[in-house]
């Protein structure tokens, strides 16, 4: 037994003890009501905010893409409303029930069916739609409609689709969209402080960007501004209910100066011929027509085309995804001359009274080699006047001797040669405009004056693309001054580029574009077949690319058995004279004769484009 | 008639302020668990059953004398070790883990009744031992209490455990252990402490200690809930967000509303004023535990009230300072708030017998 002091100090031991360790939770306490209190007081802000961020979740709103139209209004690429099939997954019982009975009336393939499984349980789980079948047609949806109420959890919606009524008519001016890379969406999204996330699709192809042409260069315009749709949604992702919506803003539509009906005549006229047609309107630079041919359907490339038809269109000889307009390189030949004899003009070597004896071909003094022309025995006495309309070589082969190589290449350079062009074109080809130093680096050779000799001609390295011929057809038409082209009406303030000249006057002008009729008009003219097809006055000037050359006809008639060795057919053409509206260029691979065969497609697409005035 | 409540009440034991608190307390926690359980009436309605039986069981376990107690917890303890043996042995595995003994009717978590019969028990051994605690005496409980929490240990239950071990200390710290062999088994512990996490601790219970110490490390993994529960609670701000408007409680963010958590909820919908209000009331039955303690009749009396209340308190302060991040998630329910049976049970009979022993007087003090 304890003893009465020992009871009484043991008491007070344990009354010591006890509110110790009471004042020990005493302070504990007081730290979490501290801590409390700092987390619901003082960072208050901060948790009131992840609150908020964990239970909303923002959905992108896909903008509808900006139309394209031609000059006159006509739509030439547009959305086309599609219909897809879907099911509300969180409204639905048994699955393969309801994939059985629609299986009845709407064909679904096994693959696609595989597909909705594999996606289905998640998509339930967090509310989301899932689609059964894409870009029903009539018939399906006809189908689908009458036998609605057997579905209840099934509804047909609206998505666009990307698509021209004329498929093969802007395909490598307007160009085609397609799907986007990761990357690329990032990259997109992020111009409108945007991160890649779950998104509302307009289109059935989900994010799409502009691969090609007009599609590509003016993407950020067409494309729009994404909106956003904000749920509530659970912990797990779930969509709860929606709390507010920002709008997207759809992308601006495109006005082009491009004209329908220049460019059905154009494409007519080339019919699967391998070639250009380049056009422009004069007044303010802007390219009218733009062909190249053979080509391809941009709907197919944008909204699927079996492997067999893809595999068949990149592996076709004739490459129809190549754009000869902007990017093949020919040599301009002799629709050169009228340039050439500019620069003689300008560097006082000869005048219009000015003549040479043609004899048929020209040899060069140092070394005796011989140029020949086209003709046979030659055109006789010649001046410049003639030999533009007749296009005699040897003329300009005698200028070009007497002229300095780097002030002719500085010459040329005026026209458009080795230049970009145009300001909106989908990556134009400056094609080559050769010079003593460029053939030092690639060929490892000098220049010898014969290179001079041949560039008299528009042969040998020189080489343009038709959108450059266009240009110089253009800069031609419009005596030395011209704008940049470019494919949208009034789409920026212009500067007109004008061609600084010492000797060249006006009068110089009117004569050149004199001979230029002359090509179609006088007797003489190389391109006289056209006098009956056109409508209006043209002023033209024809060539004819050599790709082998040869000494005489029977050779090449030899070589014109293989039809990729025959000469390619170039004009460039401009009119109605004397106050020309539009100037154009055609080049038609293997097509011999420039006059006959370009010429025609040239006349028909100028016919076109003044007629419709 | 006042003859009649007066030879009532010479017959009952009873204690107005801790019944009174307890049952607001009790009704707080239906009506917290009504917004925690999403609105599940037949979740609120089970909880109600258990308030009222528990209600039941405190006025029973206040009757006898504290005698009785006295004199039966060496078999109160051996029952609940037995107990605790045939979980280990026959127990009802969830989640991995062996906590419950299935009766049928009712899933009796084991560890809980030996938390109230372990200190009883120690109370009573240690009541009439000379002061200080002999060595024998101190190396004896402290051996009978290492061995029954490595028994809870084991199934595993860290939170119990730990509780356990807390309260059997409590009791010999309050029966006067000498402070030389706190001091060096204080320094013992932790020069251990390395192997104790390296031997001790399962794998998921270092790691939850490693996420308190970042919980921003892995936020959607084991942070999530450390996170989510700060989210929520620092959401609910001064005034909170209204009852049953609690987004995170409500769209599934927070683990585990209706048992460890529920403070999170209580913190979100009702802010830091309905936090320090359920606090006040928590502090109320504390203070009154103190005063019956500092007056009860003899030394087994105290030592059980004083046992039994630092393991409430404990038992508060571990959950709290759980949902609020400042220390690993252990799981430990709020005691009268979040749901359940064994561990809401305990601690009506905990305050029962705490009832016990502050309301029968002696007329003849020892």
């Amino acid at each position: 037994m304890i003893d009465l002091n020992e009871r009484i100090s043991e008491k007070k031991n344990f009354f010591n003890r006890l509110i110790f360790v009471y004042i020990f939770f005493g302070f504990l306490f007081l730290y979490l009501i501290y801590k409390t209190f700092s987390l619901q007081v003082s960072s208050y802000t901060d948790y009131e905010i992840a609150s908020l961020k964990n239970k909303t979740r923002e959905i992108l709103l896909q903008p509808r893409r900006g139309i394209i139209y031609d000059r006159n209004g006509e739509i030439i690429a547009n959305n086309v409303p599609s219909y897809n099939l879907i099911i509300k997954p969180s409204e639905v019982k048994d699955l393969d029930s309801v994939l059985s009975n629609i299986r009845q009336i709407i064909d679904i393939s096994d693959s696609q069916i595989d597909n909705i499984k594999d996606s289905y349980k998640t998509k339930k789980k967090l509310n989301r739609e899932v689609v059964l079948k894409k870009d029903l047609n009539n018939e399906e949806i006809a189908k689908f409609e009458v036998r609605k109420y057997k579905y209840p959890n099934l509804f047909i919606a609206e998505r666009y689709s990307r698509e021209s009524k004329y498929p093969n008519l802007f395909s490598h001016s307007v160009g085609y969209v397609g799907n986007t890379s990761e990357d690329n969406i990032e990259e997109i999204l992020s111009l409108q402080n945007l991160r890649p996330k779950e998104t509302i699709f307009k289109y059935s192809n989900g994010y799409m960007s502009g691969k090609t042409g007009l599609e590509y260069v003016y993407d950020k315009e067409l494309r729009g501004l994404y909106g956003k749709k904000i749920f509530e949604v659970d912990a797990s992702g779930k969509l709860l209910k929606e709390r507010e919506t920002i709008k997207a803003i759809d992308g601006k539509d495109i006005h082009t100066s491009l004209d329908l009906k220049a460019q059905q005549v154009a494409h007519q006229q080339l019919n699967n011929r391998r070639g250009a047609v380049v056009a422009i309107d004069l007044r303010n630079g802007s390219i009218v027509s733009y062909i190249s041919s053979p080509s391809f359907s941009v709907n197919d490339i944008t909204n699927g085309l079996s492997q067999d038809d893809f595999d068949k269109l990149i592996n076709d000889k004739n490459k129809p995804f190549f754009d000869r307009a902007g990017q093949g390189r020919y040599s301009p030949a002799s629709t050169i001359k009228p340039a050439i004899g500019l620069f003689g003009l300008e560097k006082n070597l000869i005048d219009w009274e000015f003549t040479i004896q043609d004899i048929g071909f020209f040899e060069l003094p140092e070394d005796g080699r011989i140029y020949r022309g086209w003709k046979k025995g030659g055109h006789g006495r010649i001046n410049l006047q003639d030999a533009i309309i007749e296009s005699s070589n040897t003329f300009f082969f005698s200028l070009a001797y007497q002229t300095e190589v780097e002030e002719l290449i500085e010459y040329l350079s005026n026209f458009g040669f080795g230049q970009n062009v145009c300001s909106d074109c989908f990556s134009p080809d400056k094609g080559l405009l050769p010079s003593p130093a460029w053939k030092m680096n690639t060929h490892n050779f000098g220049w010898f004056k014969g290179d001079t000799v041949n560039l008299g001609v528009g042969q040998g390295y020189l080489s343009a693309t038709p959108l450059q011929l266009a240009y110089y057809s253009a800069f031609l038409a419009n005596k030395g001054s011209i704008d940049s082209f470019s494919f949208v009406q009034d789409n920026k303030i212009k500067t007109k580029k004008i061609f600084i000249s010492n000797n060249i006057k006006d009068n110089d002008w009117r004569k050149i574009h004199h001979s230029m009729i002359g090509v179609i008009e006088s007797p003489r003219g190389t391109a006289g077949r056209l006098k009956n097809l056109k409508e209006y006055s043209i002023a033209a000037k024809s060539g004819t690319v050599e790709l082998v050359s040869t000494e005489t006809k029977e050779d090449y008639k030899i070589i014109r058995e293989t039809e990729g060795k025959r000469d390619h057919a170039i004009i460039v053409a401009f009119g109605p004279m004397p106050e020309p509206k539009y100037a154009v260029s055609v080049v038609i691979e293997n097509g011999e004769s420039g006059g006959s065969v370009a010429g025609p497609v040239a006349i028909a697409v100028l016919n076109s484009l003044i007629k419709n005035e | 008639m006042n003859k009649l409540i007066d030879s009532l009440r010479s017959k009952i034991y009873f204690d107005q302020y801790l019944f009174i608190s307890i049952s607001l307390l009790s009704l707080m926690g239906l009506i917290f668990l009504y917004s925690a359980s999403d609105g599940n009436i037949s979740t609120v309605v089970k909880q109600s059953f258990f308030v009222i039986f528990g209600l039941i069981l405190m006025f029973i376990a206040s009757q006898p004398d504290p005698d009785f107690y006295k004199n039966n917890s060496l078999v109160f303890l051996i029952i609940s070790i037995i107990l605790i043996l045939l979980t280990l042995l026959i127990g009802k595995e969830v989640n991995g883990a062996k906590r419950w003994l299935d009766l049928g009717v009712f899933t009796l978590q084991t560890s809980e009744i030996i938390k109230i019969a372990l200190p009883v028990y120690l109370a009573a051994y240690l009541y009439d031992k000379a002061l200080p605690i002999s060595l024998l005496n101190t190396f004896l409980t402290l051996f009978l209490i290492l061995v029954i929490v490595n028994f809870v240990r084991i199934q595993p239950d860290l939170g119990t455990s730990l509780v356990i071990l807390i309260a059997g200390l409590y009791i010999l710290f309050l029966a006067g252990l000498s402070w030389r062999f706190i001091g060096v088994s204080l320094s013992i512990f932790i020069l251990s402490l390395p192997f104790i996490w390296n031997n001790f601790l399962e794998p998921f219970q270092r790691q939850r200690v490693l996420t308190l110490l970042d919980p921003t490390a892995d936020p959607f993994g084991s942070g999530w809930n450390i996170t989510q529960s700060k989210i929520a609670i620092g959401s609910g701000g001064i005034q909170g967000k209204g009852y049953q408007m609690g987004s995170q409680a409500h769209l599934d963010f927070l683990p585990e509303t209706e048992t460890d958590f529920i403070f999170s909820v209580i913190a979100e919908e009702f802010g830091f004023i309905g936090v320090c209000i359920l606090l006040a009331v928590f502090f109320f039955i504390l203070i009154r535990c103190l005063y019956l303690a500092l007056n009860a009749r003899d030394r087994f009396c105290r030592l059980t009230i004083g046992g039994l209340s630092l393991l409430f308190i404990s038992t508060i302060f571990i959950n709290l300072a759980m949902v609020v991040g400042i220390i690993p998630v252990v799981g430990m329910p709020l005691p009268f708030i979040s749901k359940g049976g064994s561990s809401l049970l305990s601690f009506y009979i905990a305050f029962g017998i705490i009832i016990s022993m502050a309301s029968h007087k002696k007329l003849m003090q020892k």
